[in-house]
């Protein structure tokens, strides 16, 4: 058995067949997860300094090179390393006195800050699968991007207080923009909400679940819906990027609504969060820290979003980019930024990021030329072993040869 | 009648956006399933614009060329792009007042792109705009 | 869907009988049921001015005769799956079958799940044990409903 580190939810009942190196058959593994997959003989990334290649070894000591020599050095990604590399990554940051930073700093780290905290009730997919009755996915569309989620632990399964599974025990809701994927399955549970317009619903929401008439057009589908949600046993929150980019980093109006579900009821909040191994990165900062991203070693523990990589790329001098591709992501400005600085990119694959680095340094795909453990995105640990050879090193042994020469 | 309009945009990502992704940044497939934006029914019939028909779009960010898709669900004065290189030309690089990097949600000028320049912005094309001195 | 009319218009509507059937309607009817194929119109297929309504026959039927269509009438839009694995957990055969596999939404176990996840996308085996056949079938359609992008139709 094999896990997929396509996604945060690390189906580990994953059976695959290689024939010369290539994938042959899956079993159970998603579309999304098969693409994963099938990248492992697509793009892999070689080793090159400005631009040509060279052995690992070199490529090893001048990305070690580079970090010495800056003032104001920049530790980014983490998010597709495993619990080792990132304890690893925390630890030369320390050590070099850098900003460690991840992309949940534009992403869900506030509502991951605020679960870890324990200011937001979460629970595991074990508990959702066994327990939940009411499932609300919010500015979310795992259809699309964690494709199992609804068969293996939110919706459609049977579990120990839910054996008639979707048809008689579960109840969906999606909240969205859009009519997504998964607001097509939830059908009649679907409630459409303009850009932006998720503090309005709160509000709405808030206001029936406190007896009070909303202030919407449809007030008897947000009535009905208070109702199934006070009617509820154990409800569940899946939040996405949707829900996490209205709220522009304002989450009083969420916390507030959850609060007061919890006064009715019992609901808990797991994030639906990308990178399959975000969540270990924000807990093993939170750990050491107390914080999930956006911080600085250089004068003991510091804080905030100017160490967060939107902002320090107009500080920073340097940065490593370990397994993610912000030049795809950010917008052009920053990403321009960032391709002026001297960059390290420690990946799997050639990326835009990768064509933009100074020092390129290749890795193995975690979860099948290497093995390692992360936390699923409902902060469950996972533990994987390779199930194919390759001669990539693991993340963590290249983060470790670069905090040793250094 | 043809013309340009603004619309509020939002981002998303597919499955097969992200499969194609996996398979290769710089493939066609990738760039068939995130250079395309998801007009309205009747933002599209006001634009002159069909379906598969290059449009562009611009902000004060950037603009690119993509493919125009006509969305069976009606919403108008919204239009809705995948999370790719290609959203990213258009963005701010804005951080809000809470923290947070504007990725989500911005206003967008739309218009049929001209016959001049009537190709889709290539992946390679972005790429040399980011490494462009 | 496809439709009996989409069919015929598409046929010569000369009533010749070559197929063997009184009517090009019939004939669209024994299409669609499978009963006939498109070869057994010799006109449509032998003659050149029928052509192009022979190409657009081809093209609306290929997904009924293809390989993915199945006695009951199943056909599964490979290209358009998500591999999400609804369907299987939602079928209620999956479900008495495979009580400590696809029932609790891992992966079957028991071998004798009907639906299951193959290289990215849904495969349906054993299909006389699909509730849709057999002489006491219902109208189940959990696999349809469940599905997040249409990928499974009856026809």
């Amino acid at each position: 058995m094999a896990i997929c580190t396509g996604c945060s939810l690390l189906c580990d009942d994953i059976e695959v067949d290689f024939e010369g190196g290539k994938i042959n058959k899956t079993m159970n593994l998603c579309r999304k997860g098969r693409g994963h997959y099938d990248s492992l003989c697509i793009d892999r990334l070689a080793p090159a300094v400005d631009g040509s290649e060279v052995g690992i070894d070199d490529a090893v000591s001048e990305a070690a090179e580079v970090l010495k020599g800056a003032e104001n050095l920049l530790l980014f990604g983490w998010g597709n390393s495993t619990l080792a590399t990132q304890k690893a990554g925390v630890e030369l940051a320390k050590k070099l006195g850098s900003a460690i930073d991840d992309p949940s700093s534009y992403s869900q780290g506030l509502i991951t800050e605020k679960i870890l905290k324990g200011e937001l009730p979460t629970c595991t997919f074990d508990d959702v699968r066994n327990f939940a009755d009411v499932s609300i996915y919010w500015g979310d569309d795992p259809s699309s991007s964690h494709p199992r989620h609804l068969s293996r632990f939110s919706y459609f399964p049977r579990g120990e207080k839910r054996q008639r599974g979707y048809e008689e025990d579960r109840e969906a809701i999606v909240i969205d923009v859009r009519k997504s994927p998964t607001a097509d399955i939830a059908a009649d549970g679907f409630f459409k909400i303009p850009p932006g317009g998720d503090g309005n619903f709160m509000e709405a929401l808030m206001a029936t679940l406190g007896g009070k008439i909303p202030k919407v057009e449809d007030k008897k589908k947000m009535l009905n819906l208070g109702t199934k949600l006070r009617k509820a046993k154990f409800g569940v929150i899946f939040t996405g990027l949707g829900l996490a980019h209205s709220m522009k980093g304002e989450l009083d109006g969420f916390l507030s609504l959850v609060g007061k579900l919890n006064e009715l009821t019992r609901f808990s909040v797991i994030p639906t969060l990308g990178d399959y191994n975000t969540r270990g990165f924000n807990q093993t900062l939170f750990d050491e820290t107390g914080h999930v991203n956006s911080v600085s070693f250089k004068d003991g523990v510091d804080h905030g979003p100017e160490f967060g990589i939107a902002k320090y790329l107009d500080a920073c001098d340097a940065v490593m980019v370990v397994g993610s591709d912000p030049a795809a992501v950010l917008p052009a400005k920053l990403a321009r930024k960032l391709a002026k600085i001297p960059t390290v990119a420690v990946n799997s694959h050639r990326t835009l990021t990768t064509d933009a680095a100074l020092v390129t340094v290749p890795i193995a795909v975690a979860g099948l030329e290497a093995g390692g453990s992360a936390l699923r995105t409902d902060g469950v640990k996972v533990e994987f072993d390779a199930v194919v050879k390759s001669d990539h090193l693991p993340d963590v042994e290249v983060v470790e040869r670069i905090m040793e020469a250094v | 009648m043809a013309g340009a309009k603004e619309v509020a945009m939002v981002t998303y990502r597919g499955i097969f956006q992200e499969v194609e992704g996996a398979l290769g940044m710089y493939s066609d497939g990738y760039r068939d399933q995130s250079a395309l934006l998801d007009l309205d029914g009747s933002d599209a019939k006001a634009l002159g614009v069909e379906a598969g028909q290059p449009v562009l779009l611009e902000t004060d960010s950037g603009k690119v060329v993509v493919a125009a898709k006509i969305s069976e669900e009606p919403h108008p004065g919204i239009a809705f792009m995948p999370s790719s290189p290609w959203s990213a030309q258009l963005l701010s690089g804005e951080v809000g007042e809470g923290g947070l990097l504007e990725l989500k949600s911005f206003r967008a000028k739309v218009s049929p792109a001209s016959p001049a320049g009537a190709a889709v912005t290539s992946i390679e094309e972005i790429a040399e705009r980011i490494r462009a001195p | 869907m496809v439709s009996v009319m989409e069919i015929y218009q598409l046929l010569p509507k000369t009533n010749c009988k070559k197929c063997g059937l009184p009517t090009c309607m019939a004939f669209a009817v024994g299409l669609l049921g499978r009963e006939k194929t498109i070869e057994d119109c010799t006109p449509l297929v032998e003659e050149p001015k029928y052509e192009k309504k022979l190409e657009g026959l081809r093209e609306l039927l290929a997904p009924i005769l293809s390989a993915d269509a199945t006695e009951t009438g199943m056909i599964i839009h490979t290209e358009k799956c998500y591999g999400c694995g609804n369907c299987v957990v939602a079928c209620p055969v999956n479900v008495a079958n495979d009580p400590k596999g696809t029932a609790i939404g891992r992966g079957p176990v028991s071998g004798k799940a009907i639906l299951m996840v193959e290289d990215g996308v849904v495969k349906c085996v054993n299909v006389d044990q699909c509730r849709r056949f057999g002489p006491e079938k219902v109208l189940c359609n959990a696999c349809i409903v469940t599905c997040p992008s249409k990928a499974i139709e009856f026809i």
